[in-house]
């Protein structure tokens, strides 16, 4: 795995123009089931945002309706004011990792990379690179039926930073990576926003999170219960994770 | 436009990077070589009841006529071109990479026209060689002349073609890989025979996909003979032209109402 994050190294110079992500207002129902209620966000360029909560909180669903993989009931889902759907590059504006299993089984890494890179648009030897820096060049030719959660983790960043986005969405991004991989990425994501990229991670490792996040938006029960900076929500706790769940105990205990 | 020229060349390249382009080789080759060699080599004169044999021009069109009934095959490979994207669960990545989904759609459809144009193109070929193997082998001069074997196995080709784009369109709808296999096998074999015995079907028959074919590749005998059984009045075939038309609107409304309802759905 290259030393040097994905994306910083093609960009060169490493000056970025990150979209704001943000969505105000969000309800969806799955059938009679509410699944958000109302999600707001904001993911600013030059920032990393965390986004967490409890299982089932509605974080996929938010980010599914984020990328126009879902549809919204009520309220909206832009990046830089404009839905996902309706940008001319989206992969060139915005990469996204989501799914382990999106990528065919009987492919080779190298044929899912080749056929991404065809479908936005972006020269073949972008394929090359994303597998030297993404470390699965020596498996470039190898099935993906084959591959181990942590390398169809590396393959979904390496698929997300194809079109060299200015802006990242990453859904539970070190499930399965091994300690390098895990620092790796940490590098990777606080290198792109220092070089004003956007950057959108939910996750529920948060010791990991508290290492790389600038701002945090947290949610339960389909709602947002908090958003800000890191700092004003750690305030004087002694972590993250006592932060949060100090807060999701109160939370409950108002429900109750 | 730009945009559309990607989407269309990454389903090429997704094609050339799994084995489905090999096995569409296969199929072509078992569907038409293989089967029409064995019939001939066999001798359609030798089944039960006899049939017609190769030296005789009956004889020649009857086996040609059984590349008709391989038609599921090509359908069923242009239903995995969508539904295996949910069943695999790689829609996600596809429709982040291209997220007008109608754009997704017209792009398979285009590469899945040109693989179907390959399958026909050789499915068409290997029948023409399946038979010149199948009655030299047995020292038979077949009944029909080069030209006219040719000429039939190439509207069987171009049906190939068409119902490899229609496959699309009802996978489309479907999303499903199972409940497209249903649809296509259901129709084809269920369907549509019990279409052709019902009162007054051969004025609609012409319009159904069975009759469509039908026109696009001069094969009648079959609804000459449901005509004989049934004593309905004969069977009504369309110009193989407007047999071509009727087909791909079909493929074509299918694809309209995929875009328009089953694939805006929320990918979960």
């Amino acid at each position: 795995m290259s030393a040097e994050p994905v994306g910083m190294a093609a960009k060169g110079s490493a000056v970025l123009r990150g979209p704001t992500l943000r969505t105000e207002g969000l309800v969806k129902s799955f059938g009679p089931m509410p699944a958000l209620t109302r999600v707001d966000l904001v993911a600013r360029p030059g920032r990393v945002t965390g986004f967490i909560g409890p299982n089932g909180a509605g974080k996929s669903t938010t980010l599914r309706i984020l990328t126009g993989l879902a549809r919204a009931d009520q309220g909206y889902a832009t990046i830089d004011a404009v839905p996902y759907a309706a940008l001319s590059r989206p992969a060139r504006v915005l990469g996204v990792v989501g799914d382990l299993a999106g990528a065919h089984p009987g492919m080779t890494a190298r044929g899912h990379l080749q056929t991404q890179a065809a479908l936005i648009g972006v020269p073949g030897d972008r394929v090359d690179q994303v597998l030297e820096e993404s470390g699965l060049h020596t498996a470039a030719r190898r099935r993906i039926r084959g591959f181990s959660t942590g390398m169809r983790q590396r393959l979904a960043l390496a698929t997300a930073l194809l079109g060299e986005p200015s802006g990242l969405i990453l859904d539970e991004p070190t499930n399965g990576l091994d300690p390098s991989g895990i620092v790796w990425l940490r590098r990777l994501l606080r290198s792109f926003a220092d070089a004003g990229g956007t950057v959108l991670v939910s996750s529920h490792v948060l010791t990991e999170l508290q290492q790389v996040i600038d701002d945090l938006v947290l949610i339960e029960g389909g709602r947002t219960l908090w958003a800000g900076s890191l700092s004003e929500f750690v305030s004087d706790h002694a972590s993250l994770e006592e932060a949060y769940l100090s807060m999701i105990e109160k939370e409950m205990a108002c429900e109750s | 436009m730009r945009e559309l020229t990607d989407a269309v060349r990454g389903e090429v390249v997704r094609l050339t990077r799994t084995r489905l382009a090999l096995w569409t080789l296969v199929a072509a080759a078992a569907c038409g070589g293989l089967l029409t060699a064995l019939v001939a080599l066999t001798g359609p004169e030798n089944a039960t009841p006899p049939m017609p044999g190769m030296d005789t021009s009956e004889g020649v069109s009857g086996v040609l006529s059984l590349l008709g009934a391989t038609l599921f095959v090509p359908a069923l490979i242009g239903t995995m071109a969508i539904t295996g994207e949910f069943r695999h669960r790689t829609v996600a990545t596809t429709f982040l990479a291209v997220p007008r989904r109608g754009r997704v759609l017209v792009a398979k459809l285009v590469a899945y026209g040109g693989l179907g144009l390959a399958y026909g193109l050789g499915m068409g070929l290997f029948a023409v060689a399946g038979i010149y193997a199948g009655t030299s082998a047995r020292g038979i001069v077949p009944g029909l002349g080069f030209e006219a074997i040719l000429d039939t196995a190439m509207r069987y080709g171009v049906a190939a073609a068409i119902y490899m784009v229609l496959g699309v369109g009802i996978g489309a709808v479907a999303r499903h890989q199972l409940i497209a296999i249903g649809i296509t096998l259901g129709y084809f074999y269920f369907a549509e025979n019990l279409v052709m015995i019902l009162p007054g079907a051969n004025i609609v028959y012409p319009f159904l996909p069975g009759g469509a074919t039908s026109a696009l590749t001069g094969a009648t005998q079959l609804l000459e003979m449901v005509a004989a059984e049934t004593g309905v009045s004969g069977p009504v075939v369309q110009a193989p032209v407007v047999g071509a038309v009727v087909l791909l609107g079909y493929a074509l409304a299918a694809s309209a109402l995929a875009a328009a309802v089953s694939l805006r759905r929320d990918v979960v």
